[in-house]
């Protein structure tokens, strides 16, 4: 798309330029005050973190100091000891919800996209251009709208205070299905119908032919929807209200409002928290990344 | 009848079982869980609802919950209750926040974006990494870590704050004072509440990661003729950015507007979490917690989704505007 004829002296002529600009990228000033710039601006993102990190480390009463200290003058793991024994806070049965939640969203709307996403590429059917629309349409709405009538509904089917709560409702989700039907459309229409003249159920050709080439897509879509059900407040906040059900992010904000005169424990609760799956995230980046360039999905 | 048509009409019943089997369950489950949701929080705008009261029928509507028709629209364009005053309040600071928001983040990440792609490939990754790391960590965990950034007493800004005047005060020049960051409802700079400043700061620290590495992707797919035409005919690097790099970016910098102000428009933990409610003055009310303190806290649910309509309309609104300001109609 982007190529564009040129002689062969002028391809000369801009690879000897690429050369000499990446010679020059090495060693003038410009470049340095970039990698400067670069260097600030990584500092500052990372000071956050940094703080919170070390003070964790930190006693009450360093902690209550002013001005504040930065390194830990009196390095003590005490704070996590305390987190770790309150009997108030059980932390490994909110790891618990978590995951299950986490879980079960992924394992659902990896399934409803893929499926979806096949039938939207590979199929003709009555209302399919209406049925896609509404899809679509669904990705205008704000969540604020339906949050209301979906609460409703829940105390309706009686899964208030139930950790399903959190996973049927996000049963379908339009960017998954969208970005699955993108690398559906991609799968040569021949491979499926070889299958079907040798004789192998349309649910099959789906589960055994379809979904083993989505492979890094479907692994894409995965870490993008475990993040964010991972990360939500607002909806775990208005369906959970009784405490051994909540999610980790409820219980953190409600740990740290129950300890506010007590940053470094609050502080020791968040890197325990929220630490872990930084990290695993971190590892995941260059999957996140990809996703979120590829479909442009936003928390 | 062939047997390949035999097998035709074989394969035509499977596919028809396999788009019953799915699409049945499917359209049921929108019905429930989509297409029900959006027409009842339309309808609740128009009644008195609050989930208190049982009403009449299978959705409560009617009876003890009566229909008010335009009444909660007319209150929230002109009425002098408490909760009319509160909605116009949180329109006014959602639309601060998103103005604010949308035009320092781009200032940001496009520059910063160009400045990490001119870099060598070797560190690159890591810069991008680094830059990465806010978006995602949970914004409970962003409202925390800048909640306690901000503490008027053991946070790290006042702290600065104090050990610059212990450098300043010595030299005869009075250094600023130490501030109250989230809950002083007097503190504000040029009419914006200081405690909106700084919620607005932990938004655009934890959101900028997210479009900076949309506008890496970008400036990967600009193809590397076009600047190097330019720079082969002696342009210097700010004119390949103003009239090369700039212009290609357009339908990615109106993808990532219409996607940051649809995200500002809804911003709700940061806030709720640093400043529960929007502060005691509603200072940094906006209107996704006009919609939940409505709702869940104060049982006004036919007033909160009229507030939420408002909120959708207004949403559309703001995305056909971006559209039609930012519509090329070229590609490269």
């Amino acid at each position: 798309m982007y190529q564009i004829d040129q002689p062969q002296a002028l391809a000369e002529i801009t690879s000897a330029n690429r050369v000499q600009r990446q010679s020059r990228r090495r060693l003038t000033p410009p470049m340095l005050l970039i990698y400067l710039i670069l260097i600030v601006g990584a500092f500052l993102t990372v000071v956050p973190f940094l703080f919170t990190f070390l003070s964790s480390f930190k006693t009450l009463d360093e902690i209550r100091q002013v001005p504040p200290t930065f390194l830990p003058q009196n390095f003590t793991t005490e704070n996590y000891e305390t987190v770790l024994n309150d009997p108030d806070l059980p932390l490994l049965l909110f790891y618990r919800n978590s995951v299950i939640v986490a879980v079960s969203n992924v394992v659902l709307v990896l399934f409803t996209s893929a499926l979806f996403g096949y039938i939207f590429a590979k199929f003709r059917f009555w209302g399919k251009r209406l049925l896609f629309g509404y899809i679509l349409l669904q990705l205008m709405i704000p969540f604020q709208v339906t949050m209301i009538p979906a609460y409703l509904i829940l105390a309706r089917l009686n899964l208030l205070n139930n950790l399903l709560g959190l996973i049927v409702p996000s049963g379908i989700n339009a960017f998954g299905i969208f970005l699955m039907r993108q690398y559906m459309s991609v799968i040569p229409d021949e491979l499926l119908d070889s299958a079907r003249v040798d004789g192998a159920s349309e649910w099959r050709i789906f589960f055994q032919i379809a979904i083993p080439q989505l492979g890094p897509a479907l692994a894409t879509l995965g870490i993008l929807i475990f993040m964010f059900s991972w990360n939500a407040y607002l909806w775990p906040l208005i369906v959970l209200t009784e405490q051994n059900i909540r999610t980790l992010p409820i219980i953190l904000t409600w740990y740290t409002n129950q300890h506010a005169n007590q940053l470094n424990l609050s502080m020791a609760a968040s890197v325990l928290v929220v630490m872990p799956v930084l990290l695993v995230f971190l590892v995941m980046q260059r999957w996140i990344i990809q996703g979120i360039t590829l479909t442009g999905i936003k928390g | 009848m062939s047997f390949a048509e035999n097998i035709f009409t074989g394969r035509e019943s499977s596919k028809k079982f396999f788009l019953t089997t799915s699409l049945t369950p499917m359209i049921i489950y929108l019905a429930i869980f989509s297409i029900l949701p959006v027409m009842w929080a339309f309808l609740l705008a128009f009644f008195d609802y609050s989930a208190q009261r049982t009403g009449d029928g299978l959705l409560g509507l009617g009876g003890a919950n009566p229909y008010i028709g335009l009444q909660n629209f007319q209150n929230m364009l002109a009425g002098e209750s408490l909760e009319a005053q509160q909605f116009r309040l949180s329109l006014g600071n959602t639309i601060v926040f998103a103005l604010l928001v949308l035009p320092i983040n781009l200032l940001i990440t496009i520059p910063l974006a160009v400045l990490i792609e001119s870099i060598g490939t070797r560190w690159k990754p890591i810069f991008r990494l680094i830059f990465f790391l806010p978006v995602v960590t949970s914004s409970v965990g962003v409202a925390i870590m800048w909640g306690y950034l901000y503490h008027p007493q053991n946070g790290l800004f006042n702290g600065l704050i104090v050990m610059l005047s212990n450098l300043l005060t010595p030299l005869g020049i009075s250094p600023p004072s130490r501030q109250i960051w989230l809950t002083n409802p007097r503190a504000e700079i040029a009419g914006i509440p200081l405690a909106m400043l700084s919620i607005i700061v932990a938004y655009l620290w934890q959101d900028f990661g997210y479009n900076t590495i949309i506008f890496i992707a970008a400036l990967q797919g600009i193809p590397e003729h076009f600047r190097e035409a330019a720079n082969v005919d002696g342009a210097n690097g700010w004119q390949i950015f103003r009239h090369i790099t700039l212009p290609l970016l357009r339908p990615t910098i109106l993808l990532t507007s219409v996607l940051t102000m649809l995200s500002a428009f809804q911003v709700f933990d940061l806030i709720q979490i640093m400043t529960p409610g929007g502060g005691a003055q509603g200072q940094t009310r906006v209107l996704t917690i006009d919609i939940y303190e409505n709702a869940f806290r104060f049982q006004r649910m036919g007033w909160s989704a009229s507030v939420s309509v408002a909120l959708f309309l207004l949403v559309m609104l703001i995305t056909l505007i971006q559209f039609r300001l930012l519509r090329t109609d070229w590609e490269y």
